[in-house]
């Protein structure tokens, strides 16, 4: 609505410049969504609640519901699109699905980049410190079990 | 592009522990390529948003949309005054789409608007001027029932939306010979379901061919059915297309009839597509949750465990209106009977309409809660008598061949046999000091033949693509519980085929063939069923067709038809050659699931499903005495839910299940505040992160049953169910007193060792 309030906003987005004019107030999941068209990253509460928007900033996971647009100026930014390129399944996505660590999915993305960042930072993480590094990301469907045996294998494998 | 995914799972029936063929929509899924209904945008699309009524009992005296109208970008503005408002509910029509005279929760809906965008529709929301009488209200039940109390519905005296009493075989001579007779209050607060994803529905009106409603529903021809009624449109002008689903767990066999009824109603006033999403606080304050109960319960016993009879006066909490509350409050006040050798029954249940958010249901309709206070009351009998818990289990636990009071007829059954096995892997006789074991036990239906006595099966179709793949055409959702890997499992085996090469469609209910729905367990055994007749019917179709064009008998293999004189024939020529044959037509086997007419009479008594499952789980674990806070340090769920099809699916529908269960045990509740909604967001209404669970132990004790697919039944509602009991007794056990009042918080526990309440 209110042109004034707008910036240009310059990140990297997956690996690649992107600039807009976007409400630096606005929350990164919002202009992630709605502006961008990046559905794969989803909202279950918009509050910073549930974790299911989660991505990387900096390759560290965050809320993106939580983020306000203009804190991602010059920084990157990587969503779940960016993990399966080229015709390729990333290793962590190929172990949430052999493991039956998907049921509704929903929860999947902001999942898979919880663990995405934790491998990034530890690439042999024990399974106390899987479950620290997805206990802000809610599931309903799994119990979580999956998820972790998923993460485990997929550090073992990558 | 077509991402490559790995050729793996391609495991058939059954097959060993760890093993699992999957659906390939959780390759979209774990991608992020999955489009949910919140996803969902049209073009010229708009967003719809409701006003609620922010008094708990009101009368409206005034709206005024003027403003609301005004504001630019606004398209349409809807009351109820000015609707063609029909009633409309599930087991009671006690609803409108918007209130008209008076608002009766926290959260009513009175108006509704649609605008180019959400920010505007909220603007207009807020410029709706509503003059509202505040009316006295009331928000316990039992206060609800008593006289004087302020009613709700005019129609509904007293505030009784529902009340079944019952009585089988003679429960006051029986309780006046009993050698023990336990008696307990227990209270089980309202559960949200708690769907992962919020709903989201986008209505499109076509003046031409009718309402289509883009989103996912667990029910979605029982939804079709009411929103037809309450738009009063024809059936074959409503149309509900499923988009992926982000969690249902019974919260999404109904879902939210508002969502679906307003934006249908926007849409057709707008000319436009509306989208309407209910935030998280929404889920929480207007969403439908499982109905909270009161159970005082007694029970008579013999000296030696032998359960006599069993009593329980039961008050449920309705809220405002009633969705599916008399059909919880019923599965709640009976199913747990059945369970055990039980020779005299006598019930009261009453649900009592209050000025609280409006209940539906949840996973498993209410015999978990039911199961807390039964159970418990085992274990307090068991105490008392110096009796083994488990010996009194298994002493009193019903086997094959029984029929229970309730004329449940127990077919094939695995119960105690799960006992035994639970029992064993928790270390039931070598227990550890210092720590508290519980066991419980449950039945549960696989679908219902009295919810609709004239229809009580399911089905399907199995089409031979022309590329030799397989189709299926079912109305069964799966919403990642993992029907449809089910379903293509049965059909493979059926056709001697890869699971891979099946495909499950189920979409629309304008091309899907009509189910009841993925509730009360019926999908793998009912559904399931009709998806084995199909693919046996493909079968002899696609032998009849390949016999023609070799000329010639043939045999099976692999997918491949052999004829008796070595011919060779894959299944897409079979397909080509009836194609041509029949001027376009596929090769399709029908399946019709037609189950028996129960004898289930008047009063209720007969048996209600064709198969059951049973379930037995071991518990162990600690309490702090210092603080009273519980720790579960292990939970083993032993299941008979027959024939295992999948492994991995099922493992995860335990470990899910049960997750679900020790929140509900432990931490989960709706909390109330003079009718407003207190704990209304995920951070209040906590539910298990990954460092809340123990470790779950699944055991599947495959008794085969011939009522479901190839000796398999249900298992996904069953195994939250045993989890209340089990842990109640395990954490009684380890601080020696009971809690009666669900959840089981350190805070409740601490007081209770602390002797603020009575210990036994
Ligand atoms: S949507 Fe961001 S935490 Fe829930
Ligand atoms: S798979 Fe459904 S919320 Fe995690």
């Amino acid at each position: 609505m209110n042109n004034l309030k707008k910036q240009v906003l310059i990140f990297q987005l997956n690996g690649e410049p992107m600039g807009i004019l976007a409400d630096p107030a606005e929350s990164l999941l919002t202009i992630l969504r709605e502006k961008l068209g990046l559905y794969g990253t989803k909202a279950g509460c918009g509050k910073g609640e549930c974790g299911a928007c989660t991505v990387l900033l900096d390759d560290r996971a965050v809320n993106s519901c939580l983020v306000p647009a203009g804190k991602v100026q010059g920084r990157k930014v990587e969503t779940i699109e960016n993990l399966s390129q080229g015709g390729k399944v990333h290793p962590i996505q190929e172990e949430f699905v052999e493991k039956g660590a998907v049921q509704c999915g929903f929860c999947s993305p902001g999942m898979v980049m919880s663990a995405h960042a934790l491998l990034k930072e530890n690439p042999q993480p024990n399974p106390e410190q899987v479950r620290v590094a997805i206990s802000g990301n809610l599931c309903r469907c799994s119990g979580y079990k999956q998820i972790e045996e998923a993460i485990l294998s997929a550090a073992e494998k990558m | 592009m077509i991402l490559k995914t790995p050729e793996k799972n391609t495991h058939q029936y059954g097959k060993v522990e760890g093993t699992g063929y999957q659906s390939p929509e959780v390759w979209s899924k774990v991608t992020g390529k999955a489009v949910y209904g919140i996803d969902l945008a049209m073009p010229g699309m708009l967003h719809g948003k409701i006003l609620r009524s922010p008094h708990p009992h009101a009368r409206i005296k005034k709206v005024d949309t003027t403003a609301a109208k005004a504001l630019p970008g606004v398209r349409a503005v809807l009351t109820g005054a000015e609707l063609e408002n029909r009633p409309f509910g599930i087991a009671v029509e006690d609803e409108l789409p918007l209130a008209v005279d008076s608002v009766r929760y926290i959260g009513d809906e009175v108006a509704a608007v649609a605008a180019v965008d959400l920010r505007t529709a909220e603007r207009a929301i807020k410029a709706i001027k509503v003059e509202y009488e505040e009316l006295p209200a009331v928000y316990d039940p039992s206060e609800a029932l008593q006289v004087g109390a302020p009613q709700l519905h005019d129609n509904f005296p007293g505030n009784v939306a529902w009340q079944r009493e019952m009585e089988r075989g003679s429960s006051d001579a029986v309780f006046a010979g009993a050698d023990l007779v336990v008696e307990e209050n227990f209270t089980i607060p309202a559960i949200n379901a708690t769907y992962l994803e919020p709903i989201a529905c986008v209505a499109v009106d076509d003046p031409y061919t009718g309402i289509t409603l883009h989103t996912a529903l667990q029910s979605p021809d029982a939804v079709r059915n009411i929103v037809a009624k309450a738009l009063n449109y024809p059936l074959s002008k409503v149309n509900i297309n499923g988009p992926v689903m982000g969690g249902g767990f019974g919260g999404r066999v109904y879902g939210n009839l508002k969502v679906y009824i307003l934006s249908a109603l926007l849409a057709i006033n707008s000319g436009s597509p509306v989208k309407i999403q209910l935030t998280r606080e929404e889920e929480f304050t207007a969403g439908r949750p499982m109905i909270a109960a009161a159970i005082k319960m007694k029970m008579a016993v013999k000296s030696d465990g032998t359960i006599l009879g069993r009593e329980a006066d039961i008050i449920t909490d309705n809220g405002a209106y009633s969705g599916q509350a008399p059909w919880v409050s019923k599965t709640l006040s009976e199913r747990n009977d059945s369970v055990y050798r039980i020779p005299s029954i006598k019930t009261r249940v009453r649900l009592a309409y209050t000025n609280k958010i409006p209940t539906g249901q949840y996973r498993a309709y209410g015999n978990q809660a039911a199961n807390f206070a039964a159970e418990s009351l085992i274990d307090m009998a068991a105490k008392k008598l110096g009796l083994d818990p488990l010996e009194m289990r298994l002493k009193n636990c019903v086997r094959e061949g029984d029929i229970t009071v309730h004329g449940l007829k127990i077919g094939k059954c695995g119960l105690s046999e799960c006992l035994q096995a639970a029992a064993r892997e928790i270390g039931w006789d070598h227990k550890k000091t210092g720590r508290g074991y519980g066991l419980s036990v449950a039945i549960h239906a696989n679908g219902s033949l009295v919810f609709d006595k004239k229809f009580r099966g399911a089905s399907a179709l199995a089409r031979l693509e022309l590329d030799g793949r397989v189709t299926l055409f079912s109305g069964e959702q799966d919403y990642g519980q993992g029907t449809h890997a089910a379903f293509a499992q049965i059909a493979a085996r059926a056709l001697d085929v890869n699971p891979s090469q099946v495909t499950v469609e189920s979409k629309e209910t304008k091309t899907a063939p009509f189910s009841t729905g993925a509730l009360a367990m019926r999908q793998t055994t009912v559904g399931g069923k009709a998806i084995q007749l199909a693919a046996e019917d493909l079968r002899e179709k696609i032998f009849k067709a390949a016999a023609e064009l070799a000329g010639e008998p043939v045999t099976m293999g692999n997918g491949v038809l052999y004829s008796i004189t070595g011919q060779n024939l894959e299944l897409a020529e079979i397909a080509y050659h009836y194609h041509n044959t029949t001027s376009g037509l596929s090769l399709t086997g029908e399946g019709k699931f037609v189950p028996e007419e129960s004898d289930y009479d008047e009063s209720g008594y007969g048996n209600i499903s064709v198969a059951y499952s049973y379930a037995a789980h071991a518990v162990e674990v600690e309490v702090d005495k210092t603080t009273g806070a519980l720790t579960i340090n292990r939970l083993v769920a032993a299941h008979d839910s027959g024939r295992i099809v999948n492994h991995l699916t099922s493992r995860g529908q335990v470990y899910g299940g049960v997750a679900q269960g020790i929140g509900m045990s432990c931490f989960e509740g709706y909390l109330f505040d003079e009718g407003r909604v207190a704990n209304a967001s995920l951070v209040d209404y906590k539910i298990p992160t990954a460092l809340d669970l123990p470790e779950i132990k699944p055991l599947f004790i495959e008794v085969e049953d011939p009522a479901g697919p190839y000796g398999s039944k249900g298992l996904g509602e069953i195994v939250m169910v045993p989890v209340l009991g089990a842990v109640a007794n395990a954490a009684a056990d380890a601080a020696g007193v009971w809690i009666t009042d669900l959840p089981l918080t350190a805070e409740k526990i601490y007081q209770a060792m602390a002797g603020w309440e009575c210990e036994i």
